[in-house]
């Protein structure tokens, strides 16, 4: 029996129920932006009749809901999102393919230094159980998850920018540079916490399982049985937390991204969300659901890699 | 741990000892006690507290000095004469109000959330998954299917998307949107929790009993198998709390959540950010206070697993 079938009818599965959850996000998206009362356009002032038809004669308002809705979703069959409504002349791709890079490489440096802080904490919690270290490294983890990251964002700008200045307080200056490591320190609190509690749940419940006890007999050296044994199983609640992660990680850049002024995705997601600019929010939205539901299939696929008792 | 799950099932006496033994467990977790008494405390003190606070000096969390002179933002303990004084030991807001005073109603605002919106949410989640779990086959394919679904969803996304479109501008209005949305996104893992227990209960033998002397099926559900889902539905309540709470302040944050003149800790620590730089107290006290009851929230929440689920302990 070999593997690659099973793993690539797996996918395909997969992949038959992920294209319609995408598309229920974005039709829920428009429906809601839709059935809300006012338009992208309604301000303060009522404006003249002969002008609000012109507007809607130009964005295609005036036609059946059906008609409008049919040309959105070819907007997103083809990926290409079409215009904006307030930056008038840019298109949704190409505000995209701007803050994607800002998001992106704050979120993806903010979970690495989770991983690498977060793993280390739980395993020495675990190793240690009910000892100082394990208390102390847990309470840290609770800490990390009860401070809320708005919370926590300034009050480091207060400390590490407004009386130290060791670090800029806002505006993006490119990656890498100084001004990145207080919005990645924010955003990765929480994850670190989460990464720790699990790696000690994790470990405690390898650390007493059958194939421990036989490398421990085998006579290995408790380094190699922590390393080469025990974090490999104890890891597993890590990358199955990757997932949820990554929906986490949206929520913190859009605050993290307001705190510090950042041009990413999550900032000009809440800008359009408050402006009702249709295209962008939907573009928007579809790139995120894409992303989050094709990087749940990798972990699911890595899962398997990394776990052999899982079987598809 | 084992001679527990051989007492439970029917008797009664050994039912109510099961609780007591969570309860003795409980006592002992000293970080659960800890997580106790300070969560009474900031219930009591954000419904007690702003009373008495008027009474005692007159300051309203909404009331903004007369006197022009006072009509800024005090330090932690200074007199408008810059001497010690125990007239504002939070400080004043940039209009002068009294911190303590809008800090605890804050806090009745922010627990009112946390606690309306896991009600929301418990209802939805028992009865979803409980009528899933004991009907099983098609039906409970089909409607755990549709929870997947949800759960893959960025319904953090459609939360704003709503609460940017439908907007109100009466803070009640506001309010019960914010239970809706929240409520609405939170019952999922109760949903599965209660399911998996269901599962396990629904052929027991007081279940068949039931079935045999002919109770009706709503009956058997919300009469015999809910109730003994408490336990692990308890737990999961407790640790809701304080993530919606979390997620009622980063929508305070983001300008969704609550609107003027309520308040929560969310939207007064949002305040304090702008004043950041010259009045700190005005974020620290909002932020410290929220913080703490989270963290003891979560603590008691957990501390509570250990107790009422032994077995759930080493997940």
């Amino acid at each position: 029996m070999s593997v690659l079938p099973k793993m690539i009818s797996f996918i395909i599965r997969r992949l038959i129920i992920t294209i319609p959850t995408i598309l229920v996000v974005i039709t829920l998206t428009w429906g809601l932006i839709r059935l809300a009362p006012g338009n992208f356009y309604s301000g303060e002032k009522p404006i003249p009749k002969q002008i609000e038809n012109n507007i809607r004669e130009k964005y295609g308002l005036n036609k059946p809901w059906y008609v409008q809705y049919g040309k959105m979703m070819g907007h997103v069959v083809r990926l290409d999102f079409g215009n904006s409504l307030k930056y008038e002349g840019q298109s949704v791709n190409t505000i995209i393919a701007h803050s994607l890079p800002v998001s992106a490489s704050i979120g993806i440096s903010a979970y690495l230094l989770a991983l690498l802080v977060g793993v280390a904490l739980g395993s020495i919690a675990a190793l240690k159980q009910n000892s100082k270290w394990d208390y102390a490294s847990m309470t840290l983890a609770m800490l990390g998850i009860s401070i809320p990251n708005f919370v926590l964002g300034p009050i480091l700008v207060l400390v590490f920018s407004l009386t130290l200045y060791w670090f800029p307080p806002a505006r993006w200056y490119g990656f890498p540079s100084r001004g990145v490591v207080l919005p990645v320190l924010t955003l990765s609190a929480i994850y670190m916490a989460y990464i720790a509690r699990l790696t000690r749940a994790g470990m405690l419940e390898v650390l007493r399982s059958d194939y421990v006890r036989t490398a421990r007999s085998k006579g290995l050296s408790e380094r190699q049985v922590v390393i080469r044994h025990a974090l490999r199983g104890g890891l597993m609640p890590v990358v199955s937390f990757t997932g949820p992660a990554l929906a986490f990680l949206l929520t913190g850049t859009v605050v993290v991204e307001r705190l510090f002024a950042l041009p990413g995705l999550g900032n000009y997601f809440i800008q359009a969300s408050l402006n009702r600019d249709e295209p962008l929010i939907i573009g928007i939205v579809a790139f995120i659901a894409i992303t989050l539901l094709l990087m749940n299939l990798l972990v699911d696929i890595a899962y398997g890699y990394l776990d052999p008792r899982i079987r598809y | 741990m084992n001679n527990e799950t051989l007492i439970i099932p029917g008797d009664v006496v050994a039912g109510s000892s099961l609780w007591k033994d969570a309860w003795r467990r409980l006592l002992k977790n000293r970080l659960a006690v800890f997580g106790m008494v300070v969560v009474l405390l900031v219930a009591v003190a954000s419904i007690l507290g702003p009373s008495i606070i008027k009474r005692t000096t007159g300051y309203a969390p909404d009331y903004i000095p007369r006197d022009a002179k006072l009509i800024r933002s005090f330090p932690p303990f200074k007199g408008p004469d810059g001497s010690f004084s125990w007239l504002h030991p939070m400080g004043t807001d940039n209009q002068g109000r009294d911190m303590l005073a809008r800090v605890l109603q804050g806090g009745q605002i922010s627990l009112m959330v946390g606690i309306i919106a896991t009600i929301v949410s418990l209802l939805i989640g028992v009865a979803y998954g409980a009528v899933a779990g004991y009907l099983g086959g098609r039906l409970d394919n089909l409607m755990m299917r549709f929870v997947d679904i949800l759960y893959s969803l960025p319904y953090i996304i459609l939360v704003i998307v709503l609460l940017a479109m439908f907007r109100r501008n009466t803070p009640t209005g506001q309010l019960v949107l914010l239970f809706v949305a929240l409520g609405s996104v939170s019952w999922l893992t109760m949903a599965r929790i209660v399911r998996g227990q269901v599962l396990s209960l629904k052929n027991q033998e007081f279940v068949l009993a039931a079935r045999a002397t002919g109770v009706s099926t709503p009956r058997i559900i919300f009469r015999h198998i809910v109730p003994n889902t408490l336990g692990p539905v308890i737990v999961y309540a407790t640790l809701t709390i304080p993530t919606v709470m979390l997620t009622e302040a980063f929508l305070s944050y983001l300008g969704f959540g609550v609107q003027p003149p309520l308040a929560s800790w969310g939207s007064l620590a949002t305040e304090g950010i702008q004043n950041i730089g010259i009045f700190p107290w005005q974020l620290i006290f909002p932020g410290v206070t929220m913080a703490l009851t989270l963290f003891s929230l979560n603590f008691l929440g957990d501390g509570l697993r250990d107790a009422l689920d032994p077995q759930m302990r080493k997940l």
